[in-house]
């Protein structure tokens, strides 16, 4: 067994425990529903909200370092669930503008995503006392630039499918089904094979972004 | 000039409004899936095919068979059921409905094993055919029962699934399915209808109280005025609370009465009343009480499965819990996931297990507790008496009933709770016809609506 296949093994291990939970879901259900088709048209905004999420969250975490980890007002926009800020926007969106569309749910996501990201990445970076600190800011910024390429990698293959299935609370407090809503759908009317599906391709994700021989881990 | 362009476009605009302001805005709580008049089972699905369908009859509001695709029907000697389809009828893409079409639909819900399960039952030891042009439909079942059952079964067009006569067109948009009105024998009034997926109940309300829904089921457990856009519709239902005992009629004996002394009216709310006798009173059965049973001695152990996810029946159960142990029980509420709860159920795996039920709108749907195969028949209860009793009932309103109803109440196998009304609000400027089947699955439903403004 060569290096990288060791590397990958425990993960494949919990991805194929994952298959194998998908197809053996206990449970029926009463009056055979069928399915319902995989919603394409959510793709989109779905890639628009990893995307912002992936490119605004590493900037953030740049732009404030390590320190930023402990500070207390990340913390208190990182705790109230997905609920509040969808009730919220929900309560706040005035009537006459009709109800809520895709990038008030990409604003809500990123308002309950992004803090929580940004404190997993600076969590993730060294510390910069007494260096690089000591050589000056142009050497603290290479070093977290440095630092976030090497994590981006393993911080989207361990956070997207967590991004991918979490909107679902913001799917439906705001009425916009999306990729959260298709695997909870799934799960309530015991669609077997399109959870497996659901976790194959999750897995192929998490084996794409691992990084492959001669790169270090 | 561009005082003029402005005023164009204003007019423009004033021509789209109205149009905007005709469709009618509703919600879905669950995913129906695909339009599929073949394999589609759901209550939403039901909803959607009664807009974009027609069956061969239809169930008036008040519950009686009315023509819908087929103008008229005889019954022949050897109890053959002829139909007579409308001259009128298209499908949208404008071709006419024929005796084919209607032959293609049954004959693929009998032959297809994914047809949807409510309908194969229908349609069960069914033989169909055509005879100079019509269709027709020989079946076991009595003819009252038939045609009641039959109002479920919307004709699609041969080898097109999807394509139903409906009196509005179909189409699905992200996150939206939306239905057009089209020229139709019913003359639907109201522009269309557009419904959004919205499970979450605190969204439906907030969607109610902004205006953006024209009717939706305010969230029962909030006693919110209902706001001056709207006004409140209370519908009866064929829907009860039924708890199922795999431990003999003892425990139903306990549940009959604590059920009448258990729920405080302001606990119940407006949508909920206790149920009264065995079987649902709106579909004109009696309340019988539980005969010749021996309730289990206190103190003693009772185990209730039930389905999470509903505040309201789950703070009622509470209620019920606190009522058996003031005779000594312990009522252990055991809370599922429903698909486990189903599984529990068609296992017979539980002592106790409670669940939802929504009858069809005619008084043979009881027959799911009873028959040997019934999809309500947990318990796997028989009586040497059932087949004959059955063979009994030709209409609604024969004697007997009452004979079956009392086979039922010498060993129950399922007791009901809670009886259910429908409270939702309307926009005040609809028009709509409240019935026990809701506001779209009587004829003419939804095409019978209209915008009084």
């Amino acid at each position: 067994m060569d290096a990288v296949t060791k590397r990958l093994a425990p993960g494949l291990l919990v991805w194929a425990f994952g298959l194998a939970l998908a197809w053996g879901l206990p449970g029926s259900v009463w009056k055979g529903a069928t399915p319902p088709p995989f919603p394409w048209a959510a793709l989109f905004p779905a890639a628009l909200a990893a995307g912002t999420l992936a490119l605004a969250a590493p900037l953030l975490a740049w732009a404030g370092g390590p320190g930023l980890a402990s500070r207390r007002p990340l913390a208190l926009l990182e705790a109230p669930p997905d609920l509040l800020w969808a009730c919220l926007l929900l309560t706040l969106w005035p009537a006459a503008w009709g109800p809520p569309g895709t990038l008030a749910w990409l604003l809500a996501f990123l308002l309950a995503a992004l803090p929580g990201e940004v404190r997993w990445l600076s969590q993730a970076m060294p510390s910069e006392y007494p260096f690089p600190q000591a050589w000056g800011q142009e050497a603290v910024s290479r070093v977290r630039r440095t630092v976030l390429l090497r994590l981006w990698g393993r911080w989207l293959a361990a956070r997207f499918p967590i991004w991918l299935t979490a909107t679902l609370v913001l799917e439906r407090v705001l009425g916009l089904p999306g990729l959260g809503t298709d695997w909870f759908t799934r799960v309530a009317l015991r669609d077997r094979p399109g959870l497996a599906l659901w976790v194959g391709v999750l897995a192929l994700l998490w084996l794409l972004a691992q990084p492959g021989k001669g790169e270090e881990p | 000039m561009r005082n003029r362009l402005a005023g164009l476009i204003a007019c423009l605009l004033s021509a789209l409004a109205p149009a905007w302001a005709q469709m009618v805005e509703e919600s879905l709580p669950r995913d129906p899936g695909a339009l599929d008049f073949i394999q589609g089972d759901s209550y939403e699905q039901w909803i959607l095919q009664s807009l974009a369908g027609d069956a061969l009859v239809g169930l008036g509001p008040d519950g009686r068979v009315v023509p819908r695709l087929a103008s008229a029907w005889k019954r022949g000697k050897d109890g053959t059921l002829t139909f007579t389809l409308r001259g009128d009828a298209r499908f949208a893409d404008g071709r006419a409905v024929t005796a084919e079409d209607v032959l293609w639909t049954l004959q693929e819900l009998l032959r297809n094993p994914k047809a949807s399960p409510t309908k194969r039952a229908i349609l069960a030891g069914a033989t169909v055919g055509i005879e100079g042009g019509r269709p027709w439909l020989r079946s076991p079942k009595p003819l009252g029962r038939l045609l009641m059952e039959l109002a479920r079964i919307p004709i699609a067009q041969r080898q097109h699934p999807e394509q139903g006569t409906g009196p509005f067109s179909f189409r699905k948009e992200p996150g939206a399915w939306v239905f057009t009105r089209r020229e139709h024998f019913l003359k639907p009034q109201v522009e269309g209808i557009r419904f959004r997926l919205l499970p979450d109940p605190a969204g439906v309300m907030a969607a109610l109280q902004k205006g953006w829904l024209s009717i939706g089921a305010p969230a029962t457990r909030r006693q919110t005025e209902v706001p001056a856009s709207h006004r409140l519709v209370t519908q009866p239902m064929h829907a009860q609370l039924v708890v199922w005992s795999h431990a003999g009629p003892g425990p139903l004996k306990l549940l009959e009465r604590w059920r009448r002394e258990a729920f405080p009216p302001q606990l119940l709310g407006q949508n909920a009343r206790p149920s009264a006798g065995l079987w649902p009173t709106t579909l004109g059965f009696e309340p019988r009480v539980i005969e010749a049973a021996t309730p289990p001695p206190a103190p003693g152990l009772l185990r209730l499965l039930y389905a999470t996810g509903d505040e309201s029946i789950e703070k009622l159960l509470l209620a019920l819990r606190e009522r058996a142990r003031r005779d000594g029980f312990d009522l252990q509420l055991v809370p599922m996931e429903e698909a486990l709860l189903v599984d529990r159920l068609q296992r017979g795996e539980f002592q106790l297990a409670c669940s939802m039920v929504v009858f069809d709108p005619h008084p043979w749907a009881v027959l799911e507790y009873l028959e040997p195969k019934g999809p309500m028949n947990f318990t796997g209860w028989q009586h040497p008496e059932l087949a004959e009793a059955i063979q009994r009932l030709q209409t609604p309103d024969v004697p007997a009933w009452r004979d079956l109803q009392g086979l039922w109440a010498r060993n129950p196998a399922a007791l009901p709770l809670l009886d259910f009304h429908s409270v939702i609000w309307v926009d005040r400027r609809l028009q709509v016809e409240p019935s026990p089947l809701g506001l779209y699955l009587a004829t003419p439903g939804a095409a019978g609506w209209r915008w009084t403004q």
